[in-house]
């Protein structure tokens, strides 16, 4: 068959105008499916999907008590307000995408059941039989549990939660961004 | 009276040719005659004019091939009742599904009739699939048929997950989220196959309609086409039993 093909390229002679006019055809027709198979493709990629914007507008600064967590179901985002600056979470399980829930006590029972528990790298801050209860985020998917920092300690999730972008809005609020993913050493001081 | 008498025997002769023009051949009362309706006939062509007692054997087929068959024509058609009153968008799907679990009278029957059939054929088709490997029918002229059972499988698989996502209640959504989110992690191509499964970021009103198509046209029509495959490769490879 290719070799066919190159005898016929090569040999001029050979080519007759009803086999050219055939090669150009069947050359055609490859090159419009190629382009009928791609357009078939791209035509199911949305150039607009009309989903909730990524950015959005909380309470100002001033309605997060220091040392509060709060979860914005809705926005599937968690405000934490630390001593040294507020940072936001994206509630997105890194495992399979479900949303964790928090709970005041993530720990205790698996303390109790003999379970080691990592120290958590950014707050060193570690959960042990002496002082069990420890904050934190569990995924009802698969049971990945997260520090209250949204670092992973238990479950099949393999890193901790993202953290996305927060500033202050001109009008004094809180600016979310959740297409935006910060170092976790983002803080936000107010 | 002979004027009605002539009209009566030319419906007569009417209604006979009609019978006629749909049963060709008769009453089967020879072998011949037998086997030139079945050849002849659209509906019974499926069948083989001869068929050895010992290839139809209940304990070797369990009829688990027929009866996959026989759930995917209730599935199609409890599918189908249930068209008529489910609108594929987030904001009347959960509503339509428990419009016909409480409001529609048989709308549970309907409901519970696809849900059961649905779960009931992934089993069939798991055990005809175990069944054939274990005859050894997937072996030499039957590879062939082997793998577009195989492909039928897949079918089956892909209809129960998309079929999943409908009800829209909590346990369809995050189910959909896990097993899209799956296919994210596949190398390179992840991201953009969970962007075209479900058309955007998030599990939301594309991904219902998407899911829905599929559900109800597209897999249905790819397992018709190739189920008439598998059946027409059943009659020419012959039958595996009663060797």
């Amino acid at each position: 068959m290719a070799a066919d093909f190159r005898r016929l390229v090569e040999d001029s002679r050979e080519m007759t105008r009803r086999s050219f006019l055939a090669m150009a055809g069947w050359v055609g027709f490859t090159v419009a499916s190629l382009i009928a198979l791609y357009q078939s493709i791209r035509w199911l990629y949305p150039n607009a999907t009309y989903e909730d914007p990524p950015a959005f507008k909380a309470d100002p600064p001033s309605a997060y008590a220091v040392g509060s967590t709060t979860v914005i179901i809705d926005k599937r985002v968690v405000i934490n307000h630390d001593p040294n600056g507020f940072y936001a979470i994206s509630l997105i399980c890194t495992h399979l995408g479900c949303t964790p829930r928090y709970f005041p006590d993530a720990t205790s029972d698996l303390v109790l059941a003999g379970t080691q528990i990592a120290k958590d790298p950014d707050t060193g801050q570690q959960a042990t039989k002496a002082n069990p209860v420890l904050p934190g985020f569990k995924c009802p998917c698969h049971g990945s549990r997260y520090f209250r920092d949204a670092v992973n300690f238990f479950g099949p999730a393999p890193r901790p939660m993202d953290r996305v972008h927060m500033e202050v809005a001109p009008d004094g609020k809180l600016l979310i961004d959740r297409s935006v993913i910060v170092d976790r050493s983002f803080r936000l001081k107010v | 009276m002979s004027v009605i008498r002539a009209a009566i025997d030319e419906m007569y002769s009417v209604v006979g040719q009609m019978v006629g023009s749909v049963f060709r051949h008769g009453l089967p009362l020879t072998d011949k005659i037998a086997a030139r309706t079945a050849l002849t006939n659209f509906v019974l062509h499926i069948h083989p004019v001869r068929v050895r007692r010992s290839w139809i054997r209940m304990s070797y087929t369990l009829c688990l091939g027929g009866l996959s068959f026989f759930l995917f024509i209730v599935l199609t058609v409890t599918g189908l009742y249930l068209m008529f009153y489910y609108v594929p968008s987030t904001n009347h799907a959960y509503q339509d599904m428990r419009d016909l679990q409480f409001v529609i009278t048989f709308g549970g029957l309907i409901r519970n009739m696809h849900r059961w059939a649905a779960h009931a054929m992934v089993i069939t088709v798991w055990l005809h699939m175990a069944r054939v490997f274990l005859t050894g029918a997937y072996k030499k002229p039957r590879e062939f048929n082997w793998g577009v059972g195989t492909l039928l499988l897949l079918i089956t698989l892909l209809l129960s997950f998309t079929g999943y996502l409908l009800p829209w209640d909590q346990l369809s959504i995050w189910a959909v989220t896990v097993g899209t989110n799956m296919a994210k992690y596949a190398p390179i191509a992840g991201p953009y196959t969970r962007y075209l499964l479900i058309g955007g970021r998030v599990v939301g009103d594309n991904a219902l309609l998407r899911f829905y198509v599929l559900h109800v046209v597209g897999l249905p029509l790819a397992g018709f086409l190739l189920m008439v495959v598998h059946f027409w490769r059943v009659r020419k490879d012959g039958f595996s039993g009663g060797l």
